[in-house]
């Protein structure tokens, strides 16, 4: 099973994707995406974590090149989050793309039981962007809308609540 | 006419071509798209969107008033006739259709 959660900042997706993935029976791993590159990003790690303590998850740092992964099989991933990934993939050190990025998915899927993939709804908010942005949001609406193909259910979430664009027959 | 709206890069034209069973070319010929683009030039958006609906069976948007409030004047007035022109098609339109990550949510009538 494949799951895809997207919105925007602070829409609850984090929450939901993560209460999701609780009822499930089995072994839960979060993939973590975000690169401590700063003070910010330092707290905000701390904050997911601390949330994530009192809940069963084995938390792994993986910035990029997940098909290099080794998990346990059989378990349920949550990946947090795509457009990190995507962007770790884009400009880190030895970044290797889209191309990567999906690879690491298909790669996900190989291995576990359920995964569910958390990503950014960046894309209401007009086109004029300075720089590389514009490239790097149609790296990730390409791979939204792949992974959205891809996925058994696909929920939207809106001020904490899911609206379903896509079920599983 | 039928309305389509949604983020950018979500997959509203390729939608649209694979539900009507159109081309490339039929899709260029029936359908006008980024039409939030015209509407800071309008003098008359509700003229624009009378205009739009009887010129085209298909329109498409892209939403572009979900960002902070752009610090540029010119942009903050295009953006505001932007989401104005998407109401005004709306109404008119019998059927408007969301597209997110390529998955379509009918607001308006029935999904294509």
């Amino acid at each position: 099973m494949f799951t895809l959660v997207i919105g925007g900042s602070a829409s609850g997706k984090s929450e939901y994707a993560e209460q999701q993935v609780m009822a499930l029976p089995g072994r839960r791993w979060y993939l973590a995406t975000m690169e401590p590159w700063d003070d910010e990003c330092v707290a905000r790690i701390a904050k997911h974590q601390a949330a994530r303590a009192q809940r069963e998850f084995t938390t792994v740092e993986c910035y990029r090149n997940l098909p290099a992964l080794d998990l346990l099989p059989g378990g349920n991933v949550l990946l947090e989050c795509l457009s990190n990934l995507t962007a770790n993939e884009r400009y880190g050190p030895e970044a290797g793309g889209v191309a990567r990025v999906l690879a690491g998915i298909e790669h996900l899927l190989k291995t576990c039981a359920h995964l569910t993939v958390v990503t950014n709804e960046v894309f209401s908010g007009g086109a004029e962007y300075a720089g590389d942005t514009l490239a790097y949001l149609k790296d990730l609406a390409w791979l939204n809308r792949v992974l959205a193909r891809r996925a058994d259910r696909v929920v939207e979430l809106v001020c904490g609540l899911p609206n379903v664009l896509k079920e599983a027959p | 006419m039928i309305f389509v709206t949604g983020p950018l890069f979500a997959g509203k034209k390729e939608y649209v071509c694979q539900a009507l069973g159109w081309s490339e070319e039929a899709l260029s010929q029936k359908a006008a798209w980024d039409v939030q683009d015209l509407a800071a030039q309008a003098e008359d958006l509700e003229a624009l969107a009378d205009d739009l609906s009887a010129q085209y069976p298909v329109l498409i948007a892209t939403e572009v008033g979900g960002g902070v409030v752009p610090m540029e004047p010119a942009q903050r007035v295009a953006r505001e006739a932007a989401g104005r022109l998407a109401c005004l098609l709306a109404q008119r339109a019998e059927t408007v259709i969301r597209v997110c990550c390529g998955l379509p949510q009918a607001l308006k009538g029935e999904l294509l």
